[in-house]
């Protein structure tokens, strides 16, 4: 147990590419990815179910590969990139994904989406004309306690043929 | 920081949806509350840091059982940035203990004098930001004088050692109920079947966490609370009364979109009193709280039933079953929050679909040194229908029948219904026995050939591998909403109980409050809240429908719970049907104020004017107002005649049949939806492991408002059953100490968990309610866990195994393999 009182806890200066923009910021090393994110950036699109990666609530894309932030440091995207879904479509608008969860209603509470959303995201980009199988297993990392997961499934697979050609 | 703002509601394209004669209720309509959330936009409670605000952390005991003997925050007070430290004693030199689920407990916000549960609060702290807040918590030094704990509820029973000294027992409440000629039905049946079944501590386990934020107001001497509680209208009595103050001057505000609930968040009390507290502490500087995931499994006062069932059934060798004997020990740990509530609502589907006539029902509720029981969907009636399953199974095995002929022969006949069980509580309207039939026609026609899932040729292959299908089916009733006054039945003596009559009932209606903006807008105020169950929409559908406009000329918001009579809620699949009725009526108040506004401004008789598509017509002429017009006028008369308020009392009141239940304060719920499962599931005999293959279920919610919220319904309720039957439990293990306390032991269903689910859906309108709608809220929660655990009796048939513990974990199921085999 510490008995420093001092209010002089180390920071370092970041500075990451956030939905396209650069952001500067002075943070503790121990300022967990997805705090950054939220109270910094504002990025209120990241959610926070569990701070120890399991619900996927928190998944955000780092340099093109999907990463869950509550398990990141802020400290760790010095230099790298970010998106959240405040990034992937223009203000008003969208995103294919985001137009199949509604139109599958692939969301009840919607504490999960954000996170589904990533994910598919990533995923779909990867593999434009997923199986149900590779569909199911890009999805197991993310947790969601409302739907029962079809019409998430469903909107995945309609977002895949709604992007084919893109 | 109330919310009764807009909560962007994007209109959809509605010429798509509507039906053929133009009306709303029925379609599939989109949500309107999608946008916020897929763009990110929504404000959950975690979104919500008003400038200046301070962050709160608990100190949480680890022990089960302990006398706190010194809490030193000296070192904690000393640190730069600590702004508040506050302990039990602190709490309670100016405050009131939390209200209690029963009389003769006292339980405050921190712990005074001892500790009951691990994870129970004993110091808080506020620092400017969360990471601070927890380091102070490293700084307080508790010395505890420890005790062996009290884990196991059916050794507690003999109260050797008590939890609270002040009860005296750790069974502060137990009941008999005996309906028809029980002891007859015993003796005279052919055979008696009996059996222990066992139903794990689970819960809903939201994604979303608990969380407040508090703000005193020094000038007012009140509080301003944003949280997402459930209930917040009719719960508010657990946060105002702590803090000693009046009903108006604490304000409980809920934000539009809360991260799911499922019963759990109604008991969250806790930390807004603490958090409110602390702003006042603080001169009302707000205070900012949010469960993290370890606090929210362990000490989130949020388990649900805990239960140890002893099941008898009374057969005769044709297949009657004369009578029922249930009974169970009910675990609710250290506080119980609405303990008979959750074991008296079985009541309200005492035997299921089945007709007999002879039943008693025990309870007896028992405390340990474990976390705080409270709601979970379904309220106490999952684990009864289940155990209840299970004994059929088990009567059918005995007398060598199939468990589909013994079920279909004791079915609640088409020609029963309204059916009054011998609770006393009535089944409206469906047919079970059809229902059941039809969904075994459509496995076996899908599944039972040639490739299907049951082909008699894959399932022997798949044994060779030590793989086993079965397909269980079974009919289950979701009671439906509740709304009598029978939740306080244990605060009502036994005598008083017999003299009551039908007047001294007290309902639980629903209110909906209105007005018409400039623009001729209708917004609507629903007096409770939401998490995840578009009831946006729903009130949308339904004001569209019955004033004749379009969705997108209706806003709805939230009334706080100062502004709003004290209400019931979204509880016990209630909205449905209470939005239905209560529509309607605001609707009608809404013409028949409008009606009154046009004819004073055309200075002409009322029945001169009439009001429809969403304007008043002048009689024998083309003149109309339209509702941008009559909020104009309005303006210039100051009679507030754009506005109207209704609150639809509740379907069971108006109905003699439910009489009888309701005086006697037995559990009113008249809606009965249900549901014939079907699933499929494979066990693999050598690692116990069971897979669900697909899942069938027919179901009958009567008229569905939105089929699509409906289906969404279903799903995920049946999403959780799966949770609830294969994977999650809460365990303890002898020195009280939680199992279970991240998302890695507490199991909830992931994507590779949840099958293929088949619905299939009928209508059988409720001759109850307004719109012939039930309530279906719960459905999938109730009926998955005893359909899956039927399922996998079918598959083990060949061993002789029953389910008789839940969760059917692989470890348990290869346990059970293995002494079969003995
Ligand atoms: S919050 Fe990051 S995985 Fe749950
Ligand atoms: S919609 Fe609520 S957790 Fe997924």
């Amino acid at each position: 147990m510490s008995t420093d009182t001092t209010t002089d806890r180390p920071t370092r200066e970041i500075s990451v590419t956030v939905n396209g923009e650069e952001v500067t910021a002075e943070v503790e090393p121990r300022l967990k990815l997805s705090d950054f994110l939220r109270n910094y950036v504002d990025l209120g699109s990241v959610r926070v179910g569990c701070e120890h990666g399991v619900c996927g609530a928190c998944t955000v894309s780092v340099d093109g590969d999907i990463a869950k932030s509550c398990l990141m440091y802020a400290v760790q995207l010095d230099g790298k990139e970010v998106t959240t879904v405040e990034g992937i479509s223009e203000a008003g608008s969208l995103h294919p994904i985001q137009e199949a969860f509604h139109e599958e209603h692939a969301l009840q509470c919607g504490f999960c989406t954000s996170g589904f959303i990533m994910s598919a995201r990533e995923f779909l980009a990867e593999n434009p004309d997923p199986t149900r199988a590779e569909i199911k297993a890009a999805l197991a990392d993310n947790i969601c306690r409302c739907t029962g997961y079809q019409n998430i499934f469903d909107a995945v697979e309609r977002a895949a043929d709604n992007m084919e050609g893109d | 920081m109330s919310q009764t703002g807009e909560a962007g509601t994007e209109a959809e394209a509605e010429a798509d949806v509507e039906t053929d004669d133009g009306t709303f209720v029925g379609t599939g309509l989109n949500r309107v509350e999608d946008h916020r959330i897929l763009t990110g936009e929504a404000e959950y409670i975690h979104d919500i840091t008003p400038e200046g605000c301070l962050h709160m952390a608990l100190l949480r005991t680890t022990h089960a059982r302990a006398d706190i003997v010194e809490v030193d925050t000296s070192e904690a007070e000393a640190h730069p940035e600590c702004e508040l430290v506050l302990t039990g004693e602190d709490v309670a030199a100016e405050y009131n203990p939390m209200p209690s689920g029963l009389s003769g407990i006292e339980e405050w916000a921190l712990a005074r004098d001892s500790v009951k549960f691990v994870g129970e609060p004993v110091a808080m702290v506020a620092a400017p930001d969360r990471y601070v807040a927890e380091d102070l918590l490293d700084m307080i030094d508790v010395a505890y004088d420890t005790q062996d704990p009290i884990v196991d509820p059916v050794d507690a029973r003999r109260d050797d050692e008590v939890v609270h000294e002040e009860l005296g027992t750790n069974v502060p409440d137990e009941e008999e109920f005996v309906f028809g000629d029980v002891d007859a039905a015993f003796r005279e049946a052919d055979t008696v079947v009996e059996n222990q079944y066992s139903w794990g501590r689970i819960s809903g386990v939201p994604l979303e966490t608990a969380g407040v934020v508090a703000e005193y107001d020094t000038e007012r001497d009140r509080f301003d609370i944003d949280c997402n509680i459930q209930l917040h209208t009719l719960v508010d009595d657990t946060v105002y009364e702590p803090l000693g103050y009046d009903p108006d001057d604490v304000s409980l505000s809920v934000p539009p979109d809360v991260g799911g609930s499922f019963g759990t968040k109604i008991a969250i009390h806790r930390y807004c009193v603490l958090a409110a507290i602390a702003s006042k502490k603080l001169d009302g500087t707000p205070v900012k709280f949010v469960e993290d995931r370890i606090e929210n499994l362990q000490g989130g006062d949020m388990h649900s039933s805990d239960r140890e069932y002893l099941v008898r059934l009374a057969c005769d060798d044709d297949g009657t079953i004369r009578g029922l004997d249930v009974n169970f020990v009910d675990d609710f740990g250290a506080y119980p929050r609405y303990p008979v509530n959750q074991t008296l609502k079985p009541l309200a589907v005492l035997t299921n679909a089945y007709d007999i006539e002879h039943v008693r029902y025990n309870y007896e509720l028992v405390l340990t040194n474990k976390t705080a029981q409270t709601a979970y969907r379904g309220f106490g009636v999952p684990p009864h229908l289940y155990a209840l399953e299970m004994a059929i199974d088990e009567a059918a095995r005995e007398a060598g029948v199939d468990p589909y002929e013994l079920r279909q022969s004791n079915l609640i006949g088409p020609d029963q219904v309204p059916y009054t069980l011998p609770s006393n509580n009535v089944y409206d309207s469906g047919d079970y026995p059809g229902a059941l039939a039809e969904l075994k026609d459509t496995v076996e026609t899908q599944e039972l050939t040639e490739g299907g899932l049951l082909d008699p040729e894959v399932v022997a292959q798949q044994r060779e591998e030590g793989k086993y299908r079965g397909v269980g089916y079974s009919v289950h009733i979701e009671p439906g909403v509740s709304g009598s006054d029978w939740t306080d039945r244990q605060r009502t003596d036994r005598e008083t109980l017999e003299n009551r009559s039908r007047e001294d009932v007290a309902e639980l209606p629903e209110y909906l409050q209105g007005s018409v903006d400039e623009d001729g807008t209708v917004v609507v105020y629903l007096a409770t809240d939401t998490s995840g169950q578009g009831h946006q929409t729903i009130v949308k559908q339904l004001l569209a429908d019955e004033l004749e406009l379009l969705p997108s000329d209706i806003e709805v918001s939230y009334l706080d719970s100062a502004e709003a009579p004290t209400e019931y809620g979204t509880a016990a699949s209630r909205m449905a049907v209470m939005l239905s009725g209560a529509a309607q009526g605001l609707a009608e108040a809404f013409a028949d104020n409008f009606e009154r506004l046009a004819a004073t401004h055309w200075d002409i008789d009322r029945t001169a004017v009439s009001y429809r598509d969403g304007a008043v017509h002048r009689a024998n002429s083309d003149e109309t107002l339209s509702l941008a017009d009559l909020a104009a006028i309005d303006e210039d008369y100051q009679e507030s005649l754009t506005a109207a308020e209704y609150a639809y009392d509740h379907p069971a009141s108006e109905i003699e049949a439910f009489d009888e239940a309701l005086t006697r304060k037995y559990p009113v719920y008249p809606t009965a939806a249900f549901a014939a499962n079907a699933p499929i599931v494979e066990v693999d005999v050598g690692t116990g492991a069971v897979e669900i293959l697909k899942f069938y279920s027919l179901r009958d919610c009567g008229t569905q408002l939105n089929p699509t919220i409906v289906e969404g319904q279903a799903m995920g309720g049946l999403a959780q059953g799966i949770g609830a039957a294969l994977l999650e439990e809460f365990s303890y293990d002898d020195s009280g100490q939680p199992q279970a306390i991240t998302l890695f032991d507490y199991l909830l269903p992931s994507v590779t968990n949840v099958p293929e689910m088949e619905l299939l859906h009928t209508e059988t309108p409720s001759p109850f309610t307004a719109t012939g709608a039930k309530g279906t809220g719960e459905g999938g929660m109730i009926d998955g866990p005893a359909s899956i655990a039927v399922a996998i009796n079918r598959a083990l048939e060949p061993f002789d195994v029953v389910v008789d513990e839940i969760p059917a974990t692989p470890h348990r199921l290869r346990r059970k393999l293995r002494d079969g085999d003995e």
